[in-house]
């Protein structure tokens, strides 16, 4: 089961706040994807976006567990 | 559908029909299927995640539940933002009134309303952050005011299942079958275009109707906005779209720039046409001619509008080259002066098509435009805070009212009715006619409710899994979805979606009591029913009399604006406003009414005025002008925004005699005649029989006055 971050004294759960960082890490990334149009090389946008954010969540969650 | 032609036979038209009928409905139901896929997705996963409620992640997946993927995360997005700010507040406001109930609500109300009036400042999902924040702090806050130390669970528990709905309604809206607002955006960025510079081509030959002005006014009002709106939303579907998004607002301010440029000059071109003064008039035109051969060759934006920026420049020469020539074959010094004015519209009018020209053209270039990226632009709205006000009031009312209800009988489901009468009174405060809106969605909510009364009682008693569960639930969930995607029944399916999922309340230890859930349903009921009552009790200001009044109060105030506000950024500010509170003002009045035709009259008048005031302001600023010139300048622009913040005869004499003493000073000084352009400008648009100031004005003025302007 998921572990629990320490905000402060407040304990947290881990993967929503990781999931929180990813999404603006994801957001960071289209940024630079959207000003270079590299998303124009892929076959489905939407499809490797979401398969992008699972890379650095999982990425995330790895290092929790 | 558009009418079917009588002369094709029958059967296609008939199948065409049935086509189109299909799609229709095929586009629904696969909206239907999705929406329910991540609905029941997200009951699994919360059930697995053993999250306390599992029913209100379901109900996130219904509420952000869209057409275009664009819109369901655009909406996720602000809704995040609302949960995530609206949880922090409740822990605060826990914290610090845990064991002072009355003062708990007291500041919980506060907080709603401060939202709710939020909300209405903002349109698109910016408002719906806002009343997230609001009801999301009393959803955390109020169910653990018996026991404060449990804020912090509540606080995550709610985030977590808000979060976990977004992101599958995320993925699932992404992933399957994703419909595309960024073509939409294209396209209307495109038709703004062709439409635009097509009307402009047509209108090369002379004057136009000022009816068919109006209109094409309203048009261009429109598509300004539609395409702000749609920017605004598509940024979140597409990376492209928000490494341009900044482009595209320059687009649009380019665009607004150069409709009013164009407005001024035709209205120019037929006072003097009314004013019997052909030859001026005349001259115009031809001076004005190039342009159509300028923007003559195939529309489109991109590669066409590349193709066009040589051809503009062109005329631009040639309109230059001819002012002089055209000048001479004038004599009467009135002709002149008239002539003058209109060259430097002209002028101005053909630079700024050419930037809107070049800024379509680039718009499709593989890599956003260096010179355009570096400059900031922004859309600025027309807020109107009085609304807010009314809002708060409304929504802390509303909230306090119940809690004190709440608290004196004590009844056990005060809470539930209190949270649902905040959350409808926020949300339903920035549409119009919302007493009609909230009886409908409660109507839905009622019928809901039954529909999950007899699912949860008579189906759902049966059946045993996850799997039989959606099986079970599908058909009532789909019903309802169905309407909620049928634009004439969306309030009730709304309502009918929104009753069966908080009834069923889905949990991983299914409760089954049915004392209870009347109950509840009850309570739902009366705080449905207390939202619709706070609506008739305090009106909301939108779609009133008197917010129309307010607004044009405000659209006209803009005079001042551009007469006082700082100069750097100001064009931009000024058009955006305009635009922003004119398409308030139309969506709120009936087409065609004497409202909506002083409305149009109204805009353009301080479309025209602003726009020749701001143009003034920047001519004085780089120019040095002569200490003895500058009170009489200065004089115009105090009158005018007077006149135009409260138009009265007094003031419009004011303005009157003071634009007619800024121009005979302005030509007692040798070399200043630069400012004489605008200043007339003004002045035709003051003396103009046919506007909206034309009301005030002590007497009917004759053509021979517009002419012989003192």
């Amino acid at each position: 089961m998921p572990r629990e971050i320490a905000l402060g004294d407040a304990l947290v759960p881990g993967l929503l706040v990781l999931f929180v960082v990813s999404l603006l890490v994801l957001w960071a990334l289209d940024a630079v994807a959207g000003r270079f149009g590299l998303y124009r090389l892929v076959w489905h946008p939407s499809l490797f976006r979401l398969a992008v954010f699972v890379c650095v969540f999982g990425a995330f969650a790895y290092f929790l567990f | 559908m558009s009418a079917v032609d009588p002369a094709t036979t029958k059967t296609p038209a008939f199948r065409q029909v049935l086509v189109e009928a299909l799609r229709e409905e095929g586009s629904i139901w696969l909206l239907v299927i999705k929406t329910l896929i991540a609905f029941f997705l997200t009951g699994w996963i919360a059930m697995r995640l053993e999250l306390p409620s599992p029913s209100s992640a379901m109900l996130t997946t219904i509420i952000v539940a869209n057409r275009q993927s664009g819109m369901v995360l655009a909406k996720s997005f602000y809704r995040g933002i609302g949960t995530v700010v609206g949880a922090i507040l409740a822990v605060v406001i826990v914290a610090a009134f845990a064991q002072q109930r009355v003062l708990f609500l007291l500041s919980l109300s506060l907080w709603i309303g401060f939202c709710s009036a939020g909300a209405t400042l903002y349109r698109n999902f910016k408002s719906y952050a806002f009343v997230l924040a609001g009801y999301t702090a009393a959803l955390v806050a109020v169910p653990v005011i018996n026991a404060p130390l449990n804020v912090f669970d509540s606080a995550w528990a709610r985030l977590s299942e808000v979060l976990l709905g977004l992101l599958v309604s995320g993925v699932v809206s992404e992933a399957i079958f994703p419909a595309r607002m960024r073509d939409v955006m294209r396209r209307t960025g495109r038709e703004q275009f062709t439409d635009f510079i097509a009307f402009v081509r047509g209108s090369v030959g002379g004057a136009i109707p000022r009816e068919q002005m109006e209109n094409a006014h309203l048009r261009f009002v429109r598509a300004a906005v539609t395409l702000e709106d749609l920017r605004s939303s598509v940024v979140f579907e597409d990376v492209e779209t928000r490494a341009r998004s900044n482009h595209l607002r320059l687009f649009n301010q380019r665009f607004m720039a150069t409709s009013t440029s164009f407005q001024s000059l035709h209205h120019l071109i037929n006072r003097l046409k009314r004013a019997q003064r052909e030859r001026a008039a005349d001259a115009l035109i031809r001076l004005y001619a190039p342009l159509g051969k300028g923007l003559e060759g195939p529309l489109g934006a991109g590669l066409a509008a590349q193709a066009l920026l040589p051809q503009m420049a062109v005329a631009r020469d040639a309109i230059a080259a001819n002012v002089t020539r055209l000048r001479g074959t004038l004599d009467d010094a009135q002709d002149l002066r008239d002539f003058d004015t209109g060259a430097a519209l002209i002028r101005r009018f053909a630079d700024e098509l050419y930037d809107y020209i070049e800024a379509a053209a680039s718009l499709q270039s593989p890599r956003p435009y260096p010179t355009i990226s570096a400059e900031r632009v922004s859309f600025d709205r027309g807020n109107d805070y009085l609304g807010a006000g009314i809002a708060m009031v409304r929504a802390t009312l509303t909230m306090l009212v119940l809690g004190l209800f709440w608290i004196e009988s004590a009844w056990p489901f005060g809470s539930s009715a209190m949270l649902l009468a905040t959350v409808f009174a926020g949300l339903f405060a920035t549409v119009p006619n919302p007493t009609r809106v909230t009886w409908i969605v409660m109507l839905g909510y009622l019928s809901g409710m039954i529909m999950a009364f007899i699912c949860l009682f008579f189906v759902l008693t049966q059946v045993d899994g996850f799997g039989l569960l959606v099986v079970s639930v599908f058909p009532f969930a789909a019903v309802g979805l169905v309407m909620m995607f049928t634009p004439s029944l969306a309030s009730y399916g709304l309502g009918w979606s929104f009753g069966l999922t908080y009834l069923l309340g889905l949990n991983n230890m299914q409760v089954f009591d049915p004392a209870r859930a009347i109950n509840d349903a009850i309570a739902q009921i009366i705080g449905l029913g207390a939202a619709a009552a706070a609506f008739v009790i305090i009106p909301p200001a939108i779609g009133s009399a008197w917010l129309r009044r307010r607004l044009m109060a405000r659209l006209r105030a803009q005079v001042a604006l551009a007469a006082e506000a700082p100069l750097p950024g100001l064009r931009h500010r000024f058009e955006s406003i305009n635009n922003d509170l004119v398409s308030q003002v139309v969506a709120q009045t009936q087409p065609g009414s004497a409202d909506s035709r002083a409305l149009i009259a109204w805009s353009l008048a301080v479309h025209e005025t602003g726009r020749a005031l701001v143009e003034m302001r920047h001519d004085m600023a780089v120019q040095d002008i002569p200490s003895t010139l500058r009170p009489y300048l200065d004089a115009v622009l105090d009158r005018l925004s007077r006149f135009y913040e409260v138009p009265d005869v007094a003031s419009y004499v004011a303005a009157r005699d003071a634009v007619a003493t800024a121009i005979e000073g302005v030509r007692e000084h040798t070399g200043q005649d630069y400012l004489l352009e605008n200043l007339n400008l003004i002045r035709m648009t003051l003396l103009d029989s046919e506007s909206a100031v034309a009301a005030y004005m002590p007497d009917a003025p004759l053509a021979k006055e517009i002419a012989h302007a003192p």
